[in-house]
């Protein structure tokens, strides 16, 4: 059942997450994606980073003081699902777009393939299907298909520790302040998400400063759009006429794939 | 557990200590993290910072193989300070008992106790017994200052425990165990609990009893026993391997805790009267008194009609063991090995790769005639006759495959860790040819019966008087399918005539002849009853005609706020949440803590059953007697003859009271403590003489001088069959590896990534190291010592590609703790170098 579309959120707590990769795996069950092999890498961090196949990857960072471990923290990434994305407004073909309730999705139909979208997005998150003759862009849908019946996204119902709160986005919000303000000393005071790019449907609560996770704190805390549109506007016309080529080839591509449609990846999923 | 999951929740301090519940029991975070939220402080102790430690409030490091001298200072500590819980530990433990004066402890007798043989390496436990009055109960001196009660002998045991040993030996620094033992030892005041969990950590040494052990004592001075939020909780490293021992899984054990006979005990008189304590004190209950009538209940359940009272229900057809045999999972391989074995069912397991030195397991597998493999998907044991150093041509085992399947293909109950049995359905029909472990089983009996009626053969009653009422019987006499239900209603066990309780004037009837019984409270030793497991009586039952499954309840109501839940599924026993709960009030049956009451006594609400005043409030009590210091009050440890908490535990082989040994392989020459290196009562398989060579052993030796241990972690189960075959797991987790510190690393020229090779004296594996600053080396008896540790998930077999590695239990040693023989691979002894390109 449909519920009106109110902007939803996600806190990721990292005092509560155990680093049991629930979430990674329960996003791979949920969106029928498969694996890249990899091997052991010197970390439990595996695959190292998020790619066409893996939407959230849970990245384990210690942190030593005086010679000694002093915290170990799993950090959980997938899109941010910004306010106002980069993504939809570097795209030139809108083969992205944000809904109303908070995802950010993306439609493979209208992609050329032209991969503005991740030089845009200032967390680095899409991903190139590059080892595909057919490529497209993939990351987290944020469980579009599944916040339309009503339901959490998946690696939200599979976190037992309960590491991940999801809910109306000023709930969530005022669930992340409440938590610093009630338990002093325990968080950092900063809600990452809130202010940064303007503001992202997923933030983060940590006990450890943001810097030393490897979060990028050097985002500026205004809607990078406007940023993005100041620079395209310096690429000069011709880059136009580049688009309707690249455009004609995502027609006749996609126009192949019609009916087969496995590396579209559509959730045909019951819930 | 003594309590169950939720109930981690109600702690004030939780000690995680032989176990790893955010990588090995993540649900079990869920109420850790719950009681964080309400102030609780988790402490964890473990080798290495794991997933757990980072969420703990205090991390400390300790080297495998020595929790009993960590948790002795922790007792010292308790002791020297006073803060135990003088009423709690006067009144409901065994402190006031004065034990015989000819007893000594390792103090005295350099890491004996008295009674030692070393040529058996068994103690005459004679002296560890207490003084008897002239009533038959033991003496006590309620002051606790009698220089042979129990409490006194302990303060000397644990005196030898100083911080600076501790310290030495554990390598945990001293700062750190005070801040511990502080922090722990807090929960010695009415109003405050600890609990701990514990898994494989602690049970995979020579001394795993002893450590609970250590820890149960430790958790008796508290008061924590009994308390919600409190107990000693076992965190089951498989979800039903509680239901498993329960059905009496090991060798020592019939369904219900009920020894398994052995060859002297000739008929059921002599076996109800070895197996069944006494106690002449009025106070205490002694549960046990009730065993002849679950045994009898039991061969009525297997035997049915042909259980007579004249051929002793049966009695003779239960198999025996012989007497002082063991017959335990190290003793099976070691005579499999020995040709010991024509066949051998290997069920739901992987022997090849799970077992303690599986190199001995491989081999012991080419010694079988037959092997049958019931499992989900090939795996190394299947396959042992092609794995690695195995030549097919000259192994002569011939290998069937039997596909079972999964839990969510089938039907039926399982039991956690909590005690719960909580009944499941199925989701989707089983795949292919594979069935459910029932109908296997089904078929096999069918089968089985068939070739000794038609063929005859050695002693046929056992099978052929079997009852077997599982489901519908066809034409020919067979359950085509087997009704799971029918299976749940003969372990709960019916009233097999009308059964009155005679004690009752005039008698009352407890129930009619055929319904399912109620309780094991009214089960009887005369043939009328039956009960397949006596603790699971009142799982299934029958109230005005009326038949529920209890198991199946989910209901979710919390009437104490506690989180009991009495009506979500079904505990045992007769749906206690928290066992021992009479010792969480105090003796006139006021609860310890009233703001965490549990059980309490309403002297004057009527109880409904006997229309008399005086009923318990709460959990469902153990035993509706008043409490402690009413005329008909009762003790509240009833599963023990003299109804008393232990301190004093005399019933284990390798000591009263826990002491620190090294275990087999350890980096230290001489044991801190005492001349005895190891555990003096484990049984030793490797021969001196340099015989059996596949146990060999060696410890404080050059070539082996890294402290190594295994584990498990969140992205894989047991020996990772059924997860190496889920894509996205293996990519989690691909392939077998090393953790090791940075300063190991430093020293040997490995960095993170690197394959290296790691070696015990009995094998070797290929892992990827990965360096970390999560282990650190330890001060140990004034050198530094590494230790590393591996994953026992990965196997040969699969991925076929052989990218996983194989199982590091390759490595681990032949030798199990003195009780119950579980195998040590959590301390042994490896080496580990750079793998050659």
């Amino acid at each position: 059942m449909a519920t009106i579309a109110q902007p939803k959120g996600v806190l990721v707590d990292l005092t509560k997450c155990i680093g049991c990769r629930s979430c990674q795996i329960a996003c791979k069950s949920w969106n029928g994606r498969s694996v890249k092999k990899t091997v052991q890498n010197g970390t439990f961090t595996n695959p190292v980073d998020m790619n066409s196949e893996a939407y959230t990857v849970v990245k384990f960072v210690e942190t030593e003081k005086d010679n000694m471990i002093s915290s170990w923290d799993f950090i959980k990434t997938q899109c941010m699902h910004c306010k106002d994305p980069a993504c939809v407004s570097a795209c030139p073909v809108g083969a992205f777009e944000k809904k109303p309730n908070g995802p950010v999705n993306y439609i493979s139909e209208r992609c050329i393939g032209c991969r503005y979208c991740m030089m845009a997005c200032p967390f680095n998150v899409p991903k190139y299907e590059w080892e595909k003759i057919s490529p497209i862009v993939q990351k987290c849908t944020f469980c579009s298909d599944r916040q339309e019946e009503g339901l959490p996204p998946a690696c939200v119902k599979a976190c037992a520790p309960k590491a991940l709160y999801f809910g109306n986005y000023d709930d969530v919000v005022a669930e992340a302040e409440r938590r610093i303000k009630e338990n002093p000393g325990k968080y950092v005071d900063h809600i990452y998400g809130k202010d940064e790019a303007g503001g992202t449907s997923w933030m983060y609560i940590s006990g450890v400063p943001f810097e030393q996770l490897g979060f990028k704190t050097n985002i500026p805390n205004v809607a990078l759009p406007t940023l993005s549109w100041a620079m395209l506007k310096t690429i000069p016309m011709k880059v136009g006429g580049l688009i309707t080529i690249l455009a004609a080839i995502a027609y006749i591509r996609n126009r192949g794939n019609s009916g087969g449609g496995s590396a579209s990846s559509k959730n045909e999923k019951e819930g | 557990m003594t309590n169950h999951w939720i109930d981690l929740r109600n702690a004030d301090v939780i000690l995680v200590m032989g176990s790893n519940p955010a990588e090995n029991h993540p649900i079990s975070m869920k109420w850790i993290l719950k009681a964080k939220e309400r102030g609780a402080k988790l402490i964890v102790v473990d080798p290495r910072f794991t997933r757990t430690a980072s969420k703990a409030d205090l991390y400390a490091p300790l080297r495998s193989g020595t929790d009993i001298a960590f948790l002795g200072g922790m007792i010292k500590y308790i002791l020297d300070n006073n803060l135990y819980f003088r009423e709690y530990v006067a009144k409901y433990t065994n402190a006031s008992f004065l034990v015989n004066p000819d007893f000594k402890g390792p103090g005295e007798l350099d890491g004996l106790f008295s009674g030692y043989d070393a040529k058996t390496r068994k103690y005459d436990k004679k002296a560890w017994s207490f003084q008897m009055d002239e009533n038959g109960i033991p003496k006590k001196d309620p002051t606790l200052k009698d220089k042979n009660c129990v409490f006194q002998l302990l303060k000397k045991h644990y005196s030898r425990y100083t911080l600076d040993k501790v310290s030495s030996i554990t390598g945990t620094p001293k700062d750190k165990l005070i801040e511990v033992y502080k922090l722990y030892a807090s929960t010695g005041k009415p109003n405050r609990v600890g609990t701990e969990c514990y898994a494989m950590g602690w049970t995979q040494h020579t001394v795993g009893t002893q450590n609970i052990r250590a820890m149960a004592i430790i958790q008796l001075l508290l008061g924590n026993i009994g308390m919600p939020g409190g107990g000693i909780n076992a965190m089951r490293g498989e979800s039903n391997v509680q239901g498993s021992t329960d059905y009496g899984l090991l060798f020592h054990i019939l369904p219900g805790y009920l020894p398994t006979p052995t060859a002297s005990l000739a008929n059921l008189k002599g076996y109800i009267e070895k197996h069944t304590p006494t106690t002449k004190d009025p106070k205490s209950v002694n549960w046990w008194g009730n065993r002849g009538k679950y045994i009898t209940s039991y061969l009525k359940a297997i035997y049915g009609p042909h259980a007579t009272k004249e051929n002793d229900f049966g009695y003779a057809w239960l198999p025996k063991l012989d007497e002082g045999m063991n017959a335990s999972w190290l003793m099976l391989f070691d005579q499999m090995l020995k040709g010991k074995f024509e066949g051998f069912f290997a069920w739901g397991q992987n022997p090849a790769c799970s077992g303690a030195n599986a190199n001995k397991t491989r081999k012991a597998l080419s010694k079988l005639k037959w092997m049958v493999n019931v499992n989900l998907f090939d795996n190394e044991t299947a396959s042992f006759w092609r794995g690695p150093g195995m030549n097919p041509k000259e192994v002569q085992t011939e290998v069937f495959m039997l596909p079972c399947c999964s839990s969510v293909e089938k039907e039926g109950s399982i039991s956690n860790s909590g005690r719960w049995a909580q009944w499941r359905y199925k989701a989707i029909e089983p795949i292919g040819q594979s069935k459910p472990d029932a109908e296997i089983i089904n078929e096999l009996y069918y089968r089985v019966k068939r070739l000794y009626q038609e063929k005859g053969g050695t002693y046929p009653a056992p099978i052929v008087n079997l009852t077997w009422n599982y489901g519908h019987k066809g034409p020919d006499g067979k359950i085509k399918e087997v009704n799971v239900h029918e299976i749940a209603k003969e372990i709960n066990g019916y009233y097999l005539d009308d059964v009155y309780d005679k004690k009752a004037n005039p008698p009352a009837l407890l129930g009619k002849k055929g319904e399912l019984c109620a309780t094991f409270v009214h089960l009887q030793d005369d043939g009328t009853t039956s009960s397949g497991n006596w603790i699971y009586c009142q799982s299934y039952t029958q109230k005005d005609g009326k038949i529920t499954n209890m198991m199946a309840r989910r209901k979710k109501t919390d009437p104490t706020g506690l989180g009991l839940y009495p009506e979500w599924a079904w505990s045992w026993p007769v749906n206690r949440r928290i066992i021992y709960n009479r010792a969480s009030v105090d003796p006139e049956g006021r609860p310890w803590d009233p703001n965490r009451p549990l059980l309490s006594w309403n002297p004057a609400k009527l109880d409904p059953k006997t229309n008399k005043p005086g009923v318990w409030e709460g959990d469902v009590p153990d035993g509706p007697a008043p409490p402690y210091n009413n005329e008909k009050g009762k003790y509240p440890f009833i599963m023990r003859a003299d109804g008393m908490g232990a301190l004093f535990g005399p019933g284990l082989n390798d000591g009263p009271f826990p002491e620190h040994y090294e275990a087999l392989e350890c980096p230290l020459q001489e044991n801190i403590m005492s001349k005895q290196r190891i555990n003096p009562a484990v049984k030793m398989f490797f021969a001196e003489g340099g015989k059996n060579l596949e146990d060999v052993y060696l410890s404080c030796d050059i070539r082996f001088p890294y402290v190594g241990t295994t584990y498990r972690v969140s992205e894989h189960w047991q020996t990772g069959v059924m997860t190496r075959h889920v894509p996205w797991l293996l990519e989690a987790m691909p392939q077998q590896f090393v953790e090791m510190s940075e300063e190991l690393a430093r020293e040997k020229g490995i960095k993170s990534g690197d394959k290296v090779t790691v070696k015990s004296a009995r094998g070797e594996v290929w892992a990827i190291a990965v360096v970390t600053k999560r282990f650190k080396p330890f001060k140990v008896a004034g050198s530094t010592v590494h230790q590393v540790g591996l994953p026992w998930h990965f196997g040969w077999q699969f991925p076929e590609d052989g990218s996983g590695g194989d199982s590091s239990n390759l490595l681990t040693p032949t030798i199990g703790d003195a009780n119950t023989m579980i195998p040590e691979s959590k301390a042994f002894m490896v080496n580990i170098e750079k793998a050659k390109a």
